[in-house]
């Protein structure tokens, strides 16, 4: 190896001079400032650690301890979304499906160097982990009060998936607990910390006014034909544990959605989350709702809950009288879901599935052009009326308006926000967008409609029954 | 190796302050995910976006693959980070510097159209600090010091010795 050094600092000389060791070695206080610097810290952090292993409130951006009770399908999901999420240590996991859904979910766990303790017993986890901050709860919903309230009087924060409960005496419990407790409840309608709705409801609705004074809703959710939810015959779970934790047969316990005294049916899984998002964006409460609904299509032995419902709410707003209606269907799955809101100004379509949601402006309404400018909505797509062959466009009929995109996009896992805002809220740096007492607004709102269609009549809210 | 450099000295301390700085900045990130037992590349690799998207999350599901990645990016990590400050095998350093940085950048680059859940620290729209920190190597791949300041100095006259 050849080497010449133009520089007169390293004329080549033979031998190793003291200059050489000057310049070879120059190197080595960088190096040991490095090493103080790096010490200062592990002394300055160490501090924050031992107060975390006495279980204080955690401060600051520092870890969140966090279990899992219920890791099947919807478990899965947040958990998923929670592995994105920095600062969260996972340390247990608890489901009563020991040799499929708990395994699995330590397993994802442990994939991600998260060492947890898997558990059958939720009273067994709370008794054991000590040093918890948080529990995620995604259980049936018959479960969640009894989860809910257990793992708040244990001093955690609590997430848990909607239906807050399957009855109103449940949610009631929830409520009570988390305010006797201190400790935070949110409930999972997710669509809540949506950056998109989140922008509807801030800037469109609340800020521009831009559908003017809205008189209608409408929603939907049309799913396509489903075969009931088997499970692998090898990881049954065997009959003294269903029974213990309330199933009559593992093929209720993999359907229990459609269980009276389980879960809620199509109305409450599906609708829940729309109707919640009617609640929000009128900013009012329903004074009354009629609807119909039966179980049609499947065997009414085991789907006890109503596989097609059509319901219709009447809101009083400050604005004036909105009629909202909603569906669900299990057997067509046409439009897939959305939520419409029809303003005498304009039109707002918006999905949490992220490809769909616009905004139309009345032919009637002022222009849009300062919301197009001030980044509120994009700029206008014309719509042109599709002209086919041998069809004639009449008069009487008014030509589409403008469609404007909603101009926020969200391509992240549909939880992830709202288990943001969750972790956030525990670290005091948000508030909850959706805690307990607005999680049981919406379950009065919704378990509702089940009740209208059993008595097959219009039925009035009381003011006094969204208050606890 | 030829190195025909001539560096003034307000050069040669500019140069070996960037390699001090970069070197730095990757000994620290190696430390620390040296010293967290829990720390992972997945969620990283999760949330890689963009048409390489499918390796990295490939990596991220592999339990045995994501073990390997993970050694090799927290060593890789501090021995590029000590390279650069003692300016030993500084040029390998450099070129392995600006090859893992390479891989950072395609793993989440600041692409139109492309968001990510876990927001960074500023605002990106193609150069990011990856994309920075990678060309500043480039400029020490180029503009070598080690032979000057550094460990490869004495290794040098020790073999022309």
């Amino acid at each position: 190896m050849e080497e010449k050094m133009d520089d007169s600092r390293s004329t080549p000389k033979k031998g190793i001079e003291r200059r050489d060791f000057i310049q070879g070695l120059a190197t080595l206080p960088i190096l040991g400032l490095f090493t103080l610097s790096w010490l200062k810290k592990t002394i300055h952090d160490r501090p924050k650690n031992f107060r975390k292993s006495q279980r204080a409130i955690p401060e600051g951006l520092s870890d969140i301890n966090v279990a899992f009770l219920g890791t099947g399908e919807q478990g899965y999901i947040l958990m998923n979304a929670c592995l994105k999420i920095p600062g969260l240590r996972f340390k247990a996991v608890c489901d009563i499906w020991e040799s499929y859904n708990q395994k699995r979910a330590a397993q994802m766990l442990k994939k991600y160097k998260h060492e947890v303790n898997t558990y059958l017993d939720y009273r067994e986890m709370l008794s054991n982990e000590k040093d918890l901050d948080a529990v995620i709860i995604a259980t049936p919903d018959f479960w969640h009060a009894d989860h809910t309230v257990a793992c708040l009087e244990a001093n955690l924060h609590v997430y848990c998936e909607k239906e807050m409960s399957n009855t109103l005496e449940g949610a009631r419990r929830m409520v009570d607990a988390a305010r006797r407790t201190g400790k935070l409840l949110q409930i999972g309608h997710q669509r809540r910390s949506n950056p998109r709705y989140l922008h509807c409801y801030n800037n469109l609705i609340k800020d521009a006014g831009i559908l003017g004074r809205i008189t209608a809703v409408n929603g939907q959710w049309n799913r396509a034909v489903q075969p009931d939810i088997g499970w692998p015959k090898k990881y049954v779970i065997d009959s003294p544990t269903l029974k213990k934790y309330g199933y009559e047969s593992m093929y209720q316990f993999r359907n229990w959605r459609w269980y009276k005294g389980l879960g809620g049916g199509p109305i409450v899984d599906l609708g829940s989350h729309q109707i919640d998002i009617f609640n929000w964006f009128l900013d009012a409460r329903p004074k009354s709702v009629m609807a119909s609904g039966g179980t049609d299509y499947y065997n009414k032995n085991t789907h006890e809950w109503y596989d097609t419902v059509l319901a219709i709410y009447e809101y009083e707003t400050k604005q004036g009288v909105v009629r909202a209606n909603y569906q669900t269907l299990t057997t067509n799955s046409s439009e897939g879901y959305f939520e419409n809101f029809l303003g005498d100004q304009g039109t707002l379509h918006i999905s949490e599935s992220a490809n769909r949601g616009g905004v139309y402006r009345e032919p009637t309404a002022p222009q849009w052009d300062k919301w197009v400018s001030s980044g509120y909505l994009s700029a206008p797509k014309k719509v042109t009326p599709q002209i086919t062959t041998g069809a004639v466009l009449d008069v009487r009929e008014t030509i589409g308006p403008d469609r404007h995109n909603i101009p926020v996009t969200f391509n992240d896992p549909y939880h992830l926000p709202h288990l943001e805002n969750f972790f956030n809220a525990i670290r005091g740096l948000e508030k909850l967008n959706c805690p307990h007492d607005i999680g049981y607004e919406t379950a009065v709102t919704v378990l509702k409609v089940n009740e209208a269609v059993e008595k097959a009549r219009r039925l009035d809210f009381d003011p006094k029954e969204f208050r606890t | 190796m030829r190195v025909d450099k001539k560096y003034s000295n307000w050069q040669l301390v500019a140069l070996v302050t960037i390699r001090f700085l970069i070197g730095w900045h990757f000994l620290y990130e190696g430390i620390t995910k040296l010293m967290n037992p829990h720390w992972s590349a997945a969620s990283f690799l999760l949330e890689s976006k963009w048409i390489l998207a499918g390796i990295y999350k490939g990596i991220a599901g592999n339990p045995s693959v994501l073990s390997i990645v993970n050694v090799l990016n927290t060593w890789g990590l501090i021995f590029i980070g000590l390279g650069l400050i003692l300016g030993c095998l500084s040029r390998t350093a450099t070129v392995a510097g600006m090859g893992l940085i390479l891989l950072y950048y395609f793993c989440n680059p600041p692409f139109i159209g492309l968001y990510y859940a876990i927001p960074s620290e500023g605002n990106y729209l193609i150069v990011n600090k990856n994309l920075i920190e990678m060309a500043a190597l480039f400029v020490l791949l180029l503009f070598p010091t080690g032979n000057i300041i550094g460990l490869d100095h004495l290794f040098h006259k020790l073999r022309s010795k």
